[in-house]
Formats: C-alpha cells, structure tokens, sequence
C-alpha cells in the first residue's frame, strides 16, 4: 500500500517537474504546426477552393525547382567535405599525444565564433581581392576582381566554405571526444596483432564512431536544407541581387513577406518540416545511435 | 631541425616502423595547416578595426594598425542613429540571459523527470523531445512567426526571447546525464532515506550536475546568441531588435560591403563593420576557448556512451 502511494507521488511529482518543458513543446512546436497548416490550407487568391492548392502552388513556382536544386548541390559539395575532413582529422588528432593536440583544438574550436551575419562579414573579405589575405593566392587563378569570385556560378562553393567552416572545427573536436571514448585495451590488441596505425584507424577507430559521424551527418544535413542566412544577406545587402531566392527558406521568406502569400510560404516551410521530421524518425528508429538512451527507459 | 629533434627522429624511427614516419609527418603537416586556415579569418577580425579604410585596402592583410583605430572605429559605429548598436548589444545581452537561465533550469527538470521519476509516458515524451531536437530551429521560423502574430507579441522582445526558451536538446542531455553518470542507487537510497522526488532533485541531483549545467548553458548561449532568422522575421522596429540582425542592417544601410550604397555619409566602412561584427564572435569564442575541456571530454562520448 506504502509503496503503492509512493509511486503515486513520482508519477505526480514527475509529471509536474517536466511540465514546464512540456508547456514550451507544446506553444514552439506543437502549435505553431497546427497553425501554420490551417493558415496553408485556408482559402486565398492562390488556393481558392481551399485544401492543398498552396502546396501545389508552391511546387509549380518557376523559383521552386531552381532553389531546390542549389541547396541539393550544395549539400552534395558541404555534406562529404564536411565528412571527410572531420573524420580524417579527427582521426589525426587522436594518433597524437593528447597534449601535444591541446592547441591545434584550440585553434579548430575558433571559427566557431564566425556564424550567421558574421560569416557574411569576414568571408566578403576573405574572399575580396582587394582586402583579402589570400589575394596573391587568388591571383594565381586570375581572380582579381570581387565579381570573379562573387558570381552565380560559385555561390554553391562559398556557401559550402561559410557552412562547412563555422561547424567543421566544432565536430572535429566532438569526434575526436569520442575517439578518446574507445578503451585502450582494444587498440594495444589490434596493434599486438601486426595492425599499423593507419590499418588501427580505418578498421577499429572509424567503425567504432560511424554511428556518430552518422549522427553528424544528419544534423548537418537538416541544417544544411534550411540555409538561409548566408546568401539572403550576401543577396540583399553586399551583392544585390545575386543569390536571389537561391535557397528553399529564401523562397518562403519571398513568399511570405514580399509577396505576402503566407499561405504558400506556410505550405512551403511545412513540405520542408515534413522531410525534416522523416529524417529524424530514420535517426530515431532505422539506426542504433539512441539504442542506449530508448533502453535505458525501459528499465526504469 | 635542431639537434635534440634530429635525435629524437631517429630514436623514434628505430622504434617504430619506418614506413609509419612518412604518414605522421604529412598528419602533422595537414593538422597544422588546418589551424592555420582556421584561426586566419578571426585573427584578421580581431586586427581590421585597428586599421583605415584606407589601411584595410594597402597594407598587409594581416598588420596591426594603432590602437587609437579602435577607438575611431567605435566612434563612428557610435553615429549610425544615435548609438543604436549600444541598444542591440544590450538587446543581446539580456535577451540571451533570460534564454539561457529559463533553458536551463526547465531542461535539467525536464531531463531528471524523464530519468529518475515514474511520470506518465516517458518514453513517447523521450521520441518527441529526439525528434525536436534533431529538427533545426530554422524549420519553425514561419510557423512561429503566425503563432507569434496570432499571439499579439509581433514587435516585442517576448517574440525573440520566448521561443529561444524551448531546448529539447538540453532535455535530452539531462536526461543522459541522470540516467547515466548519476547511479540509479543514489537516487533510490535518498528515497529511503525519506526525500521526495523534489528532495532527491534539489539535494542529490542538482548539486552533482555542475558539468551538466556548464554545458547546457554553453550550447543554449550559442544558438540564441546569433540567431538571426527568427529575430529578423518576428521584429520591425529597431530598438528592439538583436546585434546580429543589427549587423546585416549595417550591411544594407551603409556603404562598408557595398560601395554602391553612397548616398549615406556616415563614416562606416570595413573597420566600423569589423569591429560590430567582432562584438558578436568575441562572446562565442572565449565561451567555446573557456569550455574547450568539456567538450573534448566528449559531448557525444560522455553523453550517448555505447
């Protein structure tokens, strides 16, 4: 009976404990959906029978296919880049003393700080010939003037430059975190049966932390769809005009506030959570990277 | 190469073998490399608003100008609409607070609930708060702009702030660390001993999770602190407005990224945009430099251990 009522009690007190949390969920993620998807499905000039005519306004748009191929390409240059980078170097951190990498994370972990606008700043003048500290470099490939790298047909690449810079450090650190995780008895085995370093990084270290660079990958991915930052600000302010509705989220912005057609930059923005949301259910249940933290529930 | 490296190069090739040296040596050569690219561009930050706009232009990329340049940069900064940057900057600063504090304390709830209670539904509650979590904030943008609009709060700081305050990643943290670094016995004997959950929360819980709440505060100033998308969307009037959306009006409204915007004379030109945009990386970076050690400790590694 005693215990009966205690466990009344948790159950009371935990329910109480999360619902602040539960109240946020509820007003930021919850709500906003279930308004925005009655605002996409109401009656307007280009959905005037109502139901799903924004959404197939919205795929129709001649700028849809446009966008959603830019940020597909720039997926397909940031995603490996990012990948690659990160794992090799991860992994190149690790095969040092760990105190001799102290400063070279130190140094990965500063371009954390150039994010968003700033990112706009610093790259126009890292990659302006006239300011730029790699201007000799430049020059080399002819690049002298700001519209031979500032033009339509290498946004992909230095939007995958700002992107991948400001995170790429941050991961480099986080996997070489884990890298740190895997029990040393388990390298000296693999090294007491002939394995090289090279042999102990690609075949015990880099299987052990797939499921993290998996992980990566994903966030990166559904970050890397919503791009916006960089080129509305590179278009709206420093090159007028040149990333113009480049990316999906440029297109619902457009949509929404200066064509003031929030009916379909609703159904536009929600197609996106939709892919977003199926992505995270894969994370969730097709691979084993939350196996841990789902158990753990269960026993309690 | 000095003489004590020459030595240990060779002690170290009759140690190991000799084909490995060639593959370290190019790992350092690529590790060093990869530092130099990256502190570059913040390095050139830190050093523009030393300089002239005529500086900036002629003399070496990477030179120090005078330390009266910060002060002239400032300054000028200090025209655009009457010190409308200092109002941002503070914007910033005590939206982010309010963020942070509200994040924080209702995440560790939120996690330890999740972890050491009974509460109902725990593990349909733990799937939602993965997949908030992995969803980016971004992809809630317009709907919460009709929530926000709908609610009365365009144009107020609670449009911003509010928002900012749900931090699923942070409840997922949480919740790893009570279940997994605290011992599910500490909790279950603090039960015996008589503490309710609260007891046990407030007593037991809470003072072993100052590793935890130093990195919730880290990543929940770090998403809020350059949000730029929501702040620009959900506010118009520009007092109430963040620094890195003051920043990109800088952007339009002077003449420093874009020559052709002439017609305005204020004296805003790279080093004036430098130093803004440096009163926003400063923060992040000596936040990521103090926090270094917690996250090479393994975000990852230490939360979601396999």
């Amino acid at each position: 009976m005693f215990k009966h009522r205690a466990q009344l009690m948790s159950r009371i007190n935990g329910f109480l404990m999360f619902f602040p949390y539960l109240l946020l969920l509820v007003m930021f993620a919850v709500v906003p959906i279930v308004l925005a998807a009655s605002v996409s499905l109401e009656e307007s000039l280009t959905n005037p029978g109502g139901g799903f005519g924004n959404y197939l306004f919205v795929l129709q748009d001649f700028r849809f296919l446009p966008a959603l191929i830019n940020v597909l390409l720039f997926l397909l240059i940031y995603l490996p880049t990012m990948l690659i980078v990160v794992a090799g170097l991860s992994l190149m951190l690790d095969s040092i003393k760990a105190r001799h990498s102290v400063p070279l994370r130190l140094a990965y972990l500063v371009p954390a700080g150039i994010t968003g606008s700033v990112a706009i700043l610093v790259w126009y003048f890292m990659l302006e010939p006239t300011y730029s500290p790699f201007a000799p470099l430049f020059a080399e490939f002819g690049w002298t003037q700001g519209t031979d790298i500032f033009n339509s047909s290498n946004l992909i690449y230095i939007f995958a430059l700002m992107t991948f810079f400001t995170g790429a450090g941050n991961w480099i650190v986080i996997q070489y975190g884990s890298l740190q995780s895997i029990p040393d008895e388990l390298l000296e085995a693999a090294r007491i049966d002939g394995a090289n370093s090279l042999q102990v990084a690609f075949r015990i270290k880099l299987p052990l932390i797939r499921k993290y660079l998996v992980y990566m990958l994903v966030l990166v991915m559904a970050a890397g769809l919503q791009i916006f930052v960089e080129p509305y600000l590179l278009s709206s302010s420093v090159y007028p005009g040149i990333a113009k509705d480049w990316s999906l989220n440029q297109l619902s912005y457009t949509l929404a506030f200066l064509g003031s057609n929030l009916g379909a930059a609703t159904a536009l923005s929600l197609m996106l959570l939709v892919v977003m949301l199926g992505l995270a259910l894969i994370v969730i249940f097709r691979t084993d990277f939350f196996d841990e933290a789902k158990t753990k529930i269960k026993e309690s | 190469m000095t003489l004590t490296e020459a030595k240990k190069v060779t002690v170290r090739k009759k140690k190991i073998n000799a084909k490995a040296l060639p593959a370290k040596t190019l790992a350092w050569v690529v590790m060093v490399a990869f530092a130099l690219f990256s502190v570059i561009p913040m390095t050139w930050l830190v050093l523009a608003p030393s300089k002239t706009q005529v500086g900036l232009q002629e003399d070496p990329p990477m030179s120090f100008g005078t330390f009266q340049g910060y002060i002239d940069a400032w300054n000028n900064l200090m025209l655009f609409q009457d010190g409308r940057l200092v109002t941002w900057l503070w914007n910033s600063i005590w939206y982010t607070s309010i963020q942070v504090l509200v994040a924080c304390l209702i995440a560790i709830l939120g996690g330890y609930a999740l972890a050491a209670t009974r509460m109902p539904f725990r593990k349909s509650m733990l799937i939602t708060t993965l997949v908030a979590m992995i969803v980016p904030q971004v992809a809630f943008v317009l709907p919460l702009f009709v929530e926000i609009t709908t609610l009365g709060l365009y144009d107020t700081a609670w449009a911003i702030i509010l928002p900012g305050t749900f931090f699923p990643f942070g409840v997922f943290l949480s919740y790893i660390y009570f279940s997994t670094t605290i011992p599910h016995d500490l909790y279950e004997a603090a039960r015996i001993d008589g503490s309710g959950d609260w007891g046990v929360f407030f007593r037991i819980a809470l003072p072993l999770s100052k590793g935890l709440i130093g990195m919730l505060a880290f990543f929940s100033f770090q998403v809020n602190w350059i949000n730029f998308f929501l702040p620009y969307v959900v506010v118009n009037s520009g007092e109430v407005l963040t620094l890195p959306v003051g920043l990109g009006i800088l952007f339009s409204s002077t003449p420093a990224l874009n020559p052709q915007v002439g017609a305005n004379v204020l004296p805003i030109r790279g080093p004036e945009i430098a130093l803004a945009g440096l009163l926003i990386a400063i923060p992040i970076l000596l936040i990521f430099l103090a926090s270094s050690r917690l996250l090479v400790r393994g975000v990852l590694a230490g939360s979601v251990k396999s």
